[in-house]
């Protein structure tokens, strides 16, 4: 008998087959990503707006997708929306993963809008711009700056919560090693796999944000 | 609409209140062309907010603010027009940190103005040699020092070409050392006929650059008159509690 009960061997020989599993992985982290800080962006700025009706209508959205888990989107959004619209499975996962990224993009780009010093919201007014230039041009990237950090720790997160599109049948990490573990009955060995994916993924992710940040750092050096 | 021949900045009864606190009441002032007019007086007397209502960064609840001989109201589009007219210069420089010096000057030409770039800096240079900056161009505001801040804040306010322009107490934020690099910028300015609106405890300046200066007290103005009377002999005896308390006891020249 061998000292543990599985053939960890296994693993290398395995290891590949999971690499286009491991590419709708990242497809749907990307695009939900993307959706995910344009809704943001839209209702940060909802949020911070003087318009009642505005502020109201994102302090809702963010209060239903941030009470609600995201399996629960996520099925509303494939199952739910059948009697209206059928939406295949990886566009269902793409737009539960943006909505979902969407409502806590908001808070983390209202947060860092608000940390920028109201002088500098004055000091563009004074030279005359408008209210949205100066947003566009001087806040925005400086809180965008500001935001890389938590935005780099929300993307991996979104990369790791886009496994719950295994539930709908998204040929994703996930599922692919649910249906190589039944198939072999390795289930350890194949849950491996996928965890050292996922490390792999976010490892680079990890690295690529820190880059970023780095590179922003220019007009900071003093 | 624009009279050449009306005040820069003409207030009428202006009163502003932050909640049940009254911190203007009923202020009438005038700055004409070219006059040089320093606000002084205690924290909380309003000098700022006086300053920072013309340009509207404060709402206002009564009176009127003619700028040129023209009245200005609250609204939006027309305000974002008066801005250009009025240089504004903070207490705590507030530059662009994510923009290089010449950036920061540029870009109300570029954005406002649409001014083309090669042209807009070849402004900013102008304007950056005329503050002694030029060789700063090229770095950000965090390599700068207070006062060097503030100079490119001057000339970032008049690369729009204003009318007036405000300072808001622009030394109170530097180690005393560089105060004089600042108010040398600023005398030069005031000597080459800009209007100018100076809110400052800078009383060297006040004494030598202005043509009249302003005493507020508790929201309202106290007191006016030249620079030599002000300070030789005032009429209030706040006035005079206050110069006391500001001015060291050996400056009585």
């Amino acid at each position: 008998m061998d000292i543990i009960p599985w053939d960890l061997s296994i693993i290398p020989q395995k290891f590949f087959l999971f690499a286009s599993a491991a590419t709708y992985t990242l497809q749907i982290t990307f695009f939900g990503i993307l959706m995910g800080l344009l809704i943001g962006l839209v209702v940060a700025l909802g949020r911070l707006s003087e318009k009642k009706f505005l502020s109201s209508i994102s302090r809702a959205y963010i209060f239903l997708i941030r009470g609600t888990p995201l399996l629960v989107q996520l099925f509303i959004v494939y199952y739910g929306l059948t009697s209206i619209v059928t939406i295949d499975p990886i566009p269902s996962a793409v737009i539960a993963l943006g909505v979902h990224n969407g409502a806590y993009i908001a808070e983390i780009f209202r947060g860092s809008i608000q940390s920028i010093h109201y002088g500098q919201m004055e000091a563009a007014r004074s030279i005359g711009m408008t209210h949205a230039k100066a947003m566009r041009r001087i806040i925005l990237p400086q809180a965008f700056k500001r935001a890389v950090p938590s935005l780099g720790n929300q993307l991996i997160i979104a990369l790791k919560d886009s496994s719950l599109a295994s539930t709908i049948a998204v040929p994703e990490l996930m599922l692919k090693g649910r249906q190589m573990g039944s198939s072999t009955f390795m289930y350890m060995e194949m849950f491996i796999i996928v965890g050292i994916w996922y490390l792999i993924m976010t490892s680079v992710l990890s690295f690529v944000m820190h880059r970023i940040e780095e590179r922003l750092k220019v007009s900071d050096r003093d | 609409m624009s009279d050449p021949d009306a005040p820069i900045v003409r207030i009428e009864g202006l009163c502003k209140w932050y909640g049940e606190l009254e911190v203007l009441k009923n202020i009438d002032l005038e700055v004409k062309r070219g006059e040089v007019v320093v606000v002084i007086g205690a924290s909380g007397s309003g000098k700022s907010t006086l300053l920072r209502c013309i340009n509207f960064l404060e709402k206002t609840q009564k009176g009127k603010i003619y700028i040129s001989g023209k009245r200005i109201k609250h609204n939006e589009k027309e305000l974002n027009k008066t801005r250009q007219e009025l240089g504004m210069v903070f207490q705590h420089f507030n530059l662009f940190p994510h923009m290089t010096v010449a950036g920061n000057v540029m870009e109300g030409l570029v954005q406002v103005k649409k001014m083309p770039k090669d042209k807009a800096r070849k402004k900013a240079e102008v304007l950056l040699e005329r503050v002694g900056l030029l060789e700063k161009a090229d770095v950000y505001p965090a390599m700068l020092s207070g006062g060097q801040k503030q100079r490119v804040a001057i000339a970032r306010a008049l690369a729009m070409e204003p009318k007036v322009m405000l300072f808001d107490e622009p030394t109170s934020a530097l180690d005393p050392e560089l105060v004089g690099e600042v108010l040398t910028v600023m005398t030069k300015l005031a000597k080459e006929g800009m209007t100018m609106l100076v809110v400052t405890h800078e009383m060297w300046f006040a004494k030598e650059v202005a043509d009249r200066v302003i005493f507020m007290d508790d929201g309202i103005i106290l007191e006016e008159a030249t620079p030599e009377k002000m300070f030789s002999a005032p009429e209030n005896e706040r006035t005079l509690a206050f110069l006391k308390q500001i001015l060291p006891p050996s400056s009585e020249e």
